[in-house]
C-alpha cells in the first residue's frame, strides 16, 4: 500500500544517511579481520529490536507511542521518555555537528563551520515544521531524485575492488570490548524509532519495514568492505572516513564530472536532512506532550536555536567522538529498553483484554 | 503545527537575509581566480621540499605553460608560498600527476605520500611517477615541448588518449595501500624528459614500502601490467620469426602452501594476432616463440622482484587464506622472497591478418 | 410609470444602452426593459412576436402564454436588474407588477470557437474554451457524452455580477472534495471573483503558494479527461480556460494527447519533460556552484575551457548568472507583451545580438549563454503556464543557495523544493499524489 511505501522509504533513506560516514571506520577500527561478524552481530541486534518493536506498537493500532501512555501519570511516563527525548537531541547535535564537519573537510574548506551547522538546521527545521506527511511525502521525492545517483556511485566504487582482500574470515569476539564497536551502533539505532510516531498519521505493515530492514544489509556490509577490498584492512584503518575515500579514487572517464564523490555525498547528506528533520519532529511531539500549551512552531524553533549553539560550542572532532561514545549509553536504551517496555506493556493490555472478554 | 502563512515567509525570508548578509564574505573564488596545476614535481633538497608545478594558463584563446617553483619544510607551505606569490590562488584541486625525483623516491616518500592523502586538495586518484633526471630541468624541457598545449603532461597518461600498455598506472591511493599494505607494492613509471617528445619512458620503480628499490624495464611494465589485468591492447611483440600484436590478455593463479614454503602456479592466457612473419614458420612455431619470451621474461622479473623482496604482483593475496594475519605481516621476507613460481603460457592466435600461415 | 418600472430605470437609467420600450402582448401593454448593447432588438423582437402570436392562435390563456414565454416573477426589483445585467430582456406586464424574464437573441460578444492561442496540440481535438461560460459547458458537455457529468452553477459577486460552474463527474470524484468546494462558494459568494488571485481568496487557499493550486488548460479535451480522473472542473465566466482542482505536480509532465501516441514514444516524451523540469532548476544553479565554489568537480579540460571562458568577466558568478538571468526574463516577458508582429524582433534582439555582444564584452562567459539558452529551453517543455512559472521562480533559490554553499547549496535548495512541494495540500489532497482517484487508505 501506498502508505507503508512512504514508510518504507523513510526508513531506508534514515538509515542510509548514516551508514556510510562512521559505521564503516568505527567497524574496521573494532576488528582486524572477519568484519562480517560484528556487522551481522549488529544487523541481527537491528532487527530483534525492530520487531519486538512493532510487535509492541501493534498491540496498539492507530496510537502513536505518547498515547499508548495517555491513561498513565504524566510524572511517571515522563521517566520512560526523557531519556529518548534526551537521546534524540543529542543524537540530532551529533549528526549535525559531524556532517558539517564533513562538508568543511571534504567539499567546502573555505566555508566557516557554523553558516553549514546554521543551513542543514534551518532546512530541516523548516521541513519538520511543515510536519510528518510533509516528511514522508519529501522523503518519497527524495528518494527518486537522489538514489538513483547513490546506487550509481555504489556500483562505481566496485571499480578498485581485490576480492580477496576479504579473507580470511574467521574472527573472534574481540570487537565487543572495542568503545568504537559501540559507536557504530549510531547506524543502527537512529532510524527505527519514528516507526512509533508515525502511527495515527501513517499506517504501515510490519512486512513491508522488514523488507526494507532487509533491503539495507547489503548496504551495512558494502560499506564497510569495500574500504577493505580495496584498500586492506591495513591501510583502510588508517582513514577516517574510509568510504568516502574510496568513492573518491574512483576514476570514470566519460563522465563530465571528476569527483563523483561530491554526489555521492551530497545525495547522503540530502538523507541527512531529512532524519534530522524527523528527529526534530519526535522530539517536538515528546516536548509539546509535556508541555500541551505552548505552540509547537515556537518550541521548534527554539529547539533549534539551541542545538545550534551547542554544536557550535563543540570545539573539534575529538568532543564529537566523546559525546558520540556518552551517548552509546542512551543509545542501549532507545535499543533494548524502549522496544522491551513497549513490547510488555502491549503484552499486559492483551492479556488484561482477553480475561476481561472471558 | 500551524503558523500562519504569512509569518512563514517572513521567517524564510529574515533567515534568508541574515544568511546572505552574515555568510557573503568568506572567500569564495571563481575559476577564472584559480590556478590550476596539471602536475606537481616534489623533491627533498636536504631537510626541505622543493615543489614545483606546472599550470596550464589560458592567455588570449591559448594555453600556455607556466612552470613555478617554491621550497619549503613542506609541501603544503611551499604552495602556499608559491600561492602567495602569484596573482591568482593555487589550487591543488585538479591536480593529476605527481612527479617524485629519483633520489627522494629511493629515501621514501610515506611522508610525501601520506600529505596528499591527507589533505583532500589533491585528489586520490592522481597518478605518481618517478622522475629520473633533475626536477627542474625536467619541468623545464616539459615546458619547452609543451608549448601551447597545456595538457600534455596529462594526456601522456590519460587511458584514452597517450597511455601505452608498457606505463604502469599507479595512483596515490595504490601508493598509499603500498605503503601499508601487507602484501600489495607498487610499480611506477619512470620518466625522463625527451628529445623531441614531452617524456620518454624509461621503465618502472618498484616501490617497496614507500621506498624505491629496483627499477625495471618497459618490456617488464607491460607483464606486470598485464598481470595486473590492465589491457595490454595494442602491445606489439618481435621475435625472431614472428611479430605479433597483443589483444588480450587474463591471468590464473592458484597459489599453495607446502612445507610453509610458497608454492604459485601462474596461467598467462593471452590472445594475439600475427602482423609479420619472417620465413615462412609455423603456427606452433610462433607460438612456441612467443612462450619461451614471455616466460622468461616473467621468471627474469620475478628473481628481481624477490632479491628485492617487493611483491609489486600482490601475489601474497593469493596466500591470504591459508597465512595467518599475524604472519602475513611477513610475507614479503619469510615467504615471497623464497617463493616458488612455475609459469605456464597459453597462447591464442586469434587471427593471421588477411594471409594464411601454414 | 410604476414604481418598479422606476427602481429600475433609475439603478440603470444612467446607462445610454438602457432601453424601454412599449409595446403588445396579447391585450396587455408590455414594457420591454433590457441593455440594447447585449440584446440585438431587431431579431429578438421579431421572434418575440412571432412566438407570442404563435401561441395565441392556439387559444392559450393571457396567464399560460406569459408562463411560457419565460420565467415569471412578481415585484422583485433586484432580480430583474440582475437579470438586465445578464444580458436579459424583461418583459414588463403593465398593471399587474409582474415580469418575464425573457431570453433573447443575444448580440455576437462572443468570438466563435477557435484552436487554442496558449497550448499547443500535435495530433490531438483542438476546439479551446472561449470566454462565454457557456459555450464552455457546451464544448466541455460534447466531450464528455455521460450522465454522470454534473454542472453546478453559481453567480456570485456583490458589485460584479461573475457566473462560476463546478463540473465534475458523480461517482469518480472524491464527494468531499465537491463538498468542500460548494460550501466554500456558498460561503463566500458575495466575493468579486474577476481572477484566479480572487477565486483562491473565495476557495481559502493562500495567496502566498508559490505553486497555483489551479491547473489551467484551455482545451476541453484535456478537462474531460481530468474529469475522468476525479478531477473537478471550474468554469468561471470570460476567463476562456478551464481551472482543474486540485492542480498535481505530475500534470506539469502530462499531457492527455500524449496518449496519442504509442505507449514508448509517451514513456519517452514524459521522461523528457521531467528532465527538462530538473534542468530548469539545477543548470544555473550548478554552473555557479561548479564554476565559484566547487570547481574540482569539473573534469580539468572542461575546467580550463571555462576558466578560459570566464577570462576578464568582472564580477563573481553569482552576480553574472543574475544578472543574464533577469535579462533573460525581460526578453520573455516583453515577447509576451508585444504584439505578434513584433515578437520576433525582441527574440532576434535579445537572442542574437545581446548574446553574441555580450560574450564579446567579455561581460559574461559563453558556457553561461549556453546554460541559460538550456534553462529556458527546458523550462518551456513543462505542460501549463502557471507550473513553468514556478519552476521559473524556485532556480532562483538554488542560484543564491549554490553561490554561498557550492554544490551542497544546490542539493540543499533541492531538498528544500522537494519538501516545500511535499507539504502542499489542497482541500486534503497532496500536491505529490500521482492521481486522486485511487483512494489511499
Amino acid at each position: 500500500m501506498v502508505r507503508s511505501l512512504h514508510v518504507m522509504i523513510m526508513y531506508v533513506l534514515c538509515h542510509l544517511g548514516l551508514i556510510f560516514f562512521m559505521f564503516p571506520a568505527d567497524i574496521i577500527a573494532s576488528t582486524e579481520q572477519g568484519h562480517w561478524f560484528p556487522i551481522l552481530i549488529g544487523i541481527i541486534v537491528h532487527f530483534v529490536c525492530l520487531l519486538t518493536y512493532m510487535k509492541g506498537l501493534s498491540f496498539f493500532p492507530t496510537k502513536d507511542i505518547l498515547s499508548i501512555f495517555s491513561k498513565s501519570k504524566k510524572g511517571v511516563t515522563f521517566l520512560f521518555f526523557a531519556p529518548i527525548l534526551l537521546y534524540l537531541i543529542m543524537a540530532i547535535i551529533i549528526t549535525v555537528r559531524a556532517y558539517a564537519e564533513i562538508v568543511t573537510l571534504v567539499f567546502l574548506s573555505h566555508t566557516p563551520l557554523w553558516t553549514i551547522i546554521l543551513l542543514l538546521l534551518s532546512v530541516s527545521a523548516y521541513i519538520s515544521y511543515k510536519g510528518i506527511e510533509a516528511i514522508l511525502r519529501a522523503a518519497f521525492l527524495l528518494f527518486i531524485l537522489f538514489f538513483p545517483i547513490l546506487l550509481f556511485v555504489l556500483i562505481m566504487s566496485f571499480q578498485n575492488v581485490d576480492w580477496r582482500y576479504a579473507i580470511p574470515f574467521d574472527t573472534d569476539l574481540g570487537f565487543i570490548s572495542k568503545p568504537a564497536y559501540f559507536e557504530s551502533y549510531f547506524a543502527f539505532a537512529g532510524g527505527f524509532l519514528f516507526l512509533g510516531f508515525v502511527q495515527p498519521f501513517f499506517s504501515y505493515e510490519r512486512k513491508n519495514v522488514i523488507l526494507s530492514a532487509i533491503f539495507l544489509i547489503p548496504f551495512f556490509l558494502f560499506s564497510v568492505y569495500i574500504p577493505i577490498l580495496t584498500l586492506g584492512q591495513a591501510s583502510a584503518s588508517k582513514a577516517f572516513l574510509p568510504f568516502v575515500l574510496i568513492v573518491d579514487s574512483i576514476n570514470i572517464d566519460w563522465l563530465m564530472f571528476d569527483r563523483v564523490t561530491m554526489f555521492f555525498l551530497l545525495s547522503l547528506i540530502a538523507f541527512i536532512i531529512l532524519y534530522l528533520s524527523l528527529s526534530l519532529w519526535k522530539a517536538i511531539r515528546i516536548i509539546n506532550y509535556y508541555i500541551p500549551k505552548s505552540r509547537p512552531s515556537y518550541l521548534l524553533f527554539g529547539l533549534s536555536v539551541a542545538i545550534f549553539f551547542v554544536c557550535f560550542w563543540i570545539p573539534d572532532w575529538k568532543d564529537v567522538e566523546n559525546i558520540l561514545f556518552m551517548n552509546s549509553f542512551l543509545r542501549s536504551y532507545v535499543l533494548i529498553v524502549v522496544p522491551l517496555f513497549i513490547y510488555y506493556i502491549g503484552r499486559r493490555l492483551k492479556r488484561k483484554d482477553t480475561n476481561e472478554t472471558i | 503545527m500551524k503558523l500562519s502563512n504569512k509569518n512563514v515567509i517572513y521567517l524564510i525570508c529574515s533567515l534568508l537575509t541574515m544568511v546572505l548578509i552574515l555568510s557573503g564574505c568568506w572567500d569564495n573564488k571563481d575559476i577564472n581566480h584559480r590556478l590550476l596545476p596539471v602536475s606537481i614535481g616534489v623533491k627533498k633538497v636536504d631537510d626541505q621540499y622543493l615543489v614545483i608545478l606546472n599550470i596550464p594558463v589560458p592567455i588570449d584563446g591559448s594555453m600556455e605553460t607556466k612552470i613555478v617553483s617554491a621550497k619549503a619544510e613542506t609541501v603544503s607551505k611551499a604552495v602556499d608560498t608559491i600561492s602567495r606569490n602569484m596573482e591568482s590562488d593555487v589550487d591543488l584541486l585538479h591536480v593529476k600527476l605527481i612527479f617524485i625525483e629519483k633520489e627522494t623516491a629511493e629515501d621514501g616518500i610515506n611522508d610525501i605520500i601520506a600529505g596528499f592523502m591527507r589533505s583532500r586538495d589533491v585528489s586520490p586518484k592522481a597518478l605518481v611517477a618517478i622522475c629520473d633526471e633533475d626536477l627542474q630541468e625536467f619541468f623545464n624541457n616539459i615546458k619547452i615541448n609543451a608549448e601551447k598545449k597545456g595538457l600534455s603532461t596529462y594526456n601522456y597518461f590519460e587511458k584514452n588518449a597517450g597511455w601505452n600498455p608498457d606505463i604502469a598506472l599507479t595512483r596515490v591511493w595504490e601508493v598509499f595501500r603500498g605503503i601499508h599494505s601487507y602484501t600489495h607494492d607498487v610499480a611506477i613509471p619512470l620518466i625522463r624528459s625527451g628529445k623531441d617528445t614531452t617524456m620518454d619512458q624509461i621503465g618502472s620503480a618498484i616501490l617497496k614500502r614507500g621506498k624505491m628499490v629496483e627499477q625495471i624495464s618497459s618490456n617488464e611494465t607491460l607483464l606486470y601490467n598485464v598481470f595486473k589485468g590492465e589491457s595490454g591492447n595494442g602491445k606489439m611483440e618481435v621475435m625472431e620469426h614472428a611479430t605479433v600484436m597483443l589483444l588480450g590478455s587474463k591471468t590464473d593463479n592458484i597459489g599453495r602452501l607446502v612445507n610453509n614454503d610458497a608454492h604459485m602456479e601462474s596461467l598467462i592466457k593471452m590472445r594475439v594476432v600475427i602482423l609479420e612473419t619472417k620465413g615462412e614458420p609455423s603456427l606452433n612455431l610462433i607460438k612456441e616463440e612467443i612462450n619461451t619470451l614471455i616466460s622468461e621474461r616473467y621468471n627474469k622479473l620475478f628473481t628481481k622482484l624477490q632479491e628485492n623482496e617487493a611483491d609489486v604482483f600482490g601475489m601474497g593475496q593469493f596466500f591470504r587464506n591459508q597465512i595467518p594475519r599475524d604472519e602475513l605481516k611477513n610475507w614479503r621476507s619469510d615467504y615471497f622472497k623464497n617463493m616458488k613460481i612455475n609459469i605456464n603460457v597459453k597462447i591464442d592466435i586469434q587471427n593471421e591478418g588477411y594471409l594464411k600461415t601454414t | 410609470m410604476e414604481q418598479m418600472v422606476l427602481d429600475i430605470k433609475k439603478a440603470l437609467g444612467g446607462n445610454d444602452d438602457f432601453f424601454i420600450k412599449r409595446d403588445y402582448l396579447l391585450e396587455n401593454e408590455v414594457l420591454l426593459l433590457g441593455l440594447n448593447t447585449l440584446i440585438d432588438i431587431t431579431k429578438t423582437k421579431t421572434i418575440f412576436q412571432k412566438q407570442s402570436e404563435g401561441l395565441i392562435s392556439q387559444g392559450k390563456t393571457s396567464e399560460t402564454i406569459f408562463i411560457l414565454m419565460g420565467e415569471l416573477f412578481e415585484d422583485d426589483t433586484k432580480k430583474a436588474i440582475t437579470s438586465i445585467l445578464e444580458g436579459k430582456l424583461i418583459i414588463y406586464i403593465e398593471n399587474t407588477k409582474k415580469f418575464i424574464i425573457y431570453e433573447p437573441v443575444p448580440k455576437g460578444l462572443n468570438r466563435s470557437i477557435e484552436v487554442p492561442s496558449n497550448e499547443s496540440v500535435i495530433q490531438g481535438p483542438s476546439n479551446s474554451f472561449t470566454e462565454d461560460i457557456d459555450t464552455n459547458i457546451g464544448l466541455l458537455r460534447k466531450q464528455l457524452t455521460s450522465n454522470k457529468l454534473l454542472v453546478h452553477s453559481f453567480t456570485t459577486g456583490k458589485n460584479q455580477k461573475t457566473k462560476i460552474s463546478l463540473l465534475f463527474i458523480n461517482g469518480v470524484v472524491d464527494k468531499e472534495l465537491v463538498e468542500n468546494i460548494n460550501s466554500l462558494i456558498e460561503k463566500n459568494k458575495s466575493m468579486d471573483i474577476s481572477n484566479l488571485q480572487s477565486l483562491s481568496k473565495m476557495l481559502g487557499f493562500s495567496s502566498w503558494d508559490t505553486i497555483s493550486k489551479f491547473n489551467t488548460t484551455e482545451l476541453p479535451f484535456h478537462a474531460s479527461q481530468f474529469l475522468k480522473t476525479g478531477r473537478v472542473v471550474i468554469l468561471v465566466d470570460q476567463l476562456p480556460f478551464a481551472l482543474i482542482l486540485p492542480n498535481l505536480l505530475w500534470d506539469m509532465f502530462i499531457v492527455e494527447s500524449d496518449r496519442n501516441f504509442p505507449f514508448p514514444i509517451m514513456i519517452t516524451i514524459r521522461c523528457l519533460r521531467v528532465i527538462g523540469a530538473l534542468i530548469a532548476l539545477i543548470s544555473p544553479g550548478m554552473y555557479v556552484a561548479l564554476v565559484a565554489v566547487n570547481p574540482e568537480a569539473l573534469q580539468i579540460e572542461l575546467a580550463l575551457s571555462v576558466a578560459q571562458s570566464r577570462e576578464g568577466v568582472p564580477y563573481p558568478a553569482l552576480v553574472e548568472v543574475i544578472i543574464m538571468l533577469v535579462v533573460l526574463e525581460l526578453i520573455l516577458e516583453a515577447s509576451i507583451r508585444l504584439p505578434k508582429s513584433v515578437g520576433p524582433t525582441i527574440t532576434m534582439v535579445g537572442g542574437i545580438i545581446l548574446g553574441q555582444a555580450v560574450v564579446e564584452a567579455k561581460l559574461v562567459s559563453n558556457l553561461l549563454i549556453i546554460i541559460l539558452a538550456a534553462t529556458t529551453i527546458a523550462n518551456s517543455t513543462l505542460v501549463g503556464a502557471q507550473s513553468s512559472l514556478s519552476i521559473r521562480l524556485f532556480k532562483y533559490i538554488n542560484v543564491i543557495l549554490s553561490s554561498l554553499f557550492g554544490v551542497l547549496g544546490l542539493v540543499v535548495g533541492l531538498v528544500f523544493i522537494s519538501s516545500y512541494l511535499a507539504s502542499l495540500t489542497t482541500f486534503g489532497k497532496s500536491y505529490l499524489y500521482l492521481n486522486i482517484g485511487r483512494k489511499e487508505q
